[in-house]
């Protein structure tokens, strides 16, 4: 992994496209400002954790438990 | 007409035209995109997507915004141009439902990885909804058909 040592205001620049700015550090938060094409998709880490968790436990259902 | 053996279901017959393609699989089911969307029963709002791949696999799912009056997604314009979605193409959501074994009162209901199909070429994704109002357990409750997620 790169590891890169930034200030506030300061940024990265992926690619000459995507652009990922420091905002705000308080405590254990950092808010981070990002620039990207639309077309490049950015989400937090734990959503895409969270839904194949919820995919594998929906992998499960029995159809006897179906309402209806 | 094709058969398919499943594990739920016994053996179904379709046709090609029957057949979805979901566009890199569901997140933790990357390797499979080939399903059959089947009715759970006639006038249920349920419906299974079986895998066409693997036997016993198989989601349970429903129209969100036949439970979910406020229910809204909005996808990137590059994630509807992948899809091929124009304002004129037949566009279907379906969102998956969790139900613990034996425990249909705590049925849930996955708002935020909704599958968006093209419903012209039958060619689907699961999408990333970034809005906390969205659950991926959200609670689905049948008596009332439409409330409110807020």
């Amino acid at each position: 992994m790169l590891v890169l040592t930034r200030k506030l205001g300061q940024s990265i620049v992926i690619n000459d496209e995507i652009e990922i700015v420091v905002l705000e550090v308080r405590g254990e938060q950092v808010r981070l400002g990002i620039k990207a094409p639309r077309n490049v998709p950015v989400h937090r880490k734990e959503i895409f954790e969270q839904i194949h968790e919820e995919n594998v436990a929906a992998s499960e259902v029995d159809p006897g438990d179906v309402p209806g | 007409m094709t058969k398919v053996m499943t594990s739920r279901f016994g053996e179904i017959e379709y046709t090609t035209e029957d057949v979805l393609t979901v566009r890199d699989g569901l997140l933790g089911f990357e390797g499979f995109n080939k399903f059959l969307l089947i009715e759970h029963k006639p006038d249920s709002p349920f419906r299974w997507m079986q895998s066409l791949q693997r036997n016993e696999l198989a989601f349970l799912v429903v129209d969100p915004f036949k439970f979910f009056s406020d229910y809204d997604i909005e996808l990137p314009d590059q994630a509807a141009e992948d899809l091929g979605l124009t304002p004129t193409t037949g566009q279907v959501v379906y969102t998956i439902v969790t139900i613990p074994r034996g425990k249909p009162d705590e049925m849930t209901v996955n708002l935020a990885g909704p599958i968006v199909i093209n419903a012209d070429t039958r060619e689907a994704r699961q999408f990333v909804v970034e809005n906390p109002a969205f659950s991926v357990k959200q609670r689905l409750v049948i008596e009332s058909p439409v409330e409110s997620v807020a």
